[in-house]
């Protein structure tokens, strides 16, 4: 009978653990050498774990800026528009 | 007074007074308590394999700062088992229908694994948020759908629970109500109701077991990611 080619202890906490899991086992993922990460991919990368804590940090300081950016532009609009009327 | 098939969901008083107390007490009162003797009955003998093999079990993938969680897991199994067995009982509320006291389990421990990773862990408990070889354009998108999917956990377990009891339950109650009502008016479909009302009985005692376990063995799963 044909065996799997996929271990059977795959971590099943989140979708995209299976899904890595199952491509690195199937297909091999050929995660690039330390030496071939230059320049701003070797701190921002989805192969290392502090490449992917990196990726993490910056989108949650993007979208943390972006947010900051659009409240403190809905008070400038209030306040013209409370001055004005007074 | 008419009874809606609901009532078997509220919450019990008794002149004012709420019951919910000592319905979660109840489960603690059937469990005998280990004995000084040397060698125990056999309800004691049995009581205490099913524990140490089911903590066995359930800390086989945690390391040894997990097992710091076994106490506090196996006695949330055998709760969680024993409140879901105990409303099978007719006329037994069932405090596991409450979305209110799944969600006050859930969310706390689910809480709990989340800081504790963050604190002993933070870049393995962050690099959990995108996996391995994510091509670079997709990297935004996933941590987004992997952030989302960490807040729904707490959710999707307190919901899970509720709306499997209650589901179960309301289904008993329905089929019981028909083949109650079919008997007089055609009693041959009135006992192949009965027939299915056993069956489902048998199934709900099944659900009963495995969403106390699913419970448990989920906030494991969490907790193995985080310590």
């Amino acid at each position: 009978m044909p065996t799997s080619p996929v271990n059977t202890r795959i971590p099943l906490t989140s979708f995209g653990h299976l899904i890595t899991e199952v491509k690195k086992q199937l297909f091999g993922i050929k995660a690039p050498t330390s030496v071939e990460l230059t320049g701003l991919r070797k701190y921002f990368n989805s192969y290392t774990l502090q490449g992917r804590r990196n990726c993490v940090l910056a989108t949650y300081g993007v979208f943390a800026a972006a947010a900051a950016a659009y409240f403190m532009r809905r008070q400038n609009k209030k306040e013209p528009q409370t001055s004005s009327s007074t | 007074m008419v009874l809606s098939f609901f009532d078997q969901f509220m919450s019990p008083s008794y002149l004012g007074i709420p019951l919910m107390a000592l319905a979660l007490i109840l489960p603690w009162t059937l469990y005998p308590k280990p004995t000084s003797q040397w060698i125990s009955n056999r309800v004691l003998t049995l009581q205490g394999w099913f524990i140490n093999r089911f903590t066995q079990q359930l800390m086989l993938p945690l390391g040894r700062k997990g097992h710091k969680w076994a106490l506090l897991l196996t006695s949330l199994m055998i709760f969680l088992i024993t409140l879901n067995m105990l409303g099978l009982l007719p006329y037994t509320f069932t405090p596991t229908t409450q979305l209110s006291l799944n969600m006050g389990f859930a969310v706390p421990l689910w809480l709990a694994t989340v800081l504790i990773g963050m604190r002993n862990q933070p870049t393995i408990a962050l690099g959990h948020l995108l996996p391995e070889g994510t091509p670079t354009p997709l990297i935004p998108v996933l941590i987004i759908i992997e952030t989302i999917s960490l807040f729904i956990r707490p959710i999707a377990l307190g919901v899970r629970l509720t709306a499997n009891l209650t589901a179960g339950h309301l289904l008993i109650q329905l089929i019981a109500t028909a083949a109650f009502v079919l008997a007089p008016l055609m009693p041959t479909v009135a006992l192949l109701t009965a027939t299915l009302l056993l069956l489902l009985t048998l199934l709900e005692v099944a659900v009963a077991m495995i969403q106390a376990y699913v419970f448990v063995l989920l906030l494991s799963l969490y907790l193995q990611e985080n310590v």
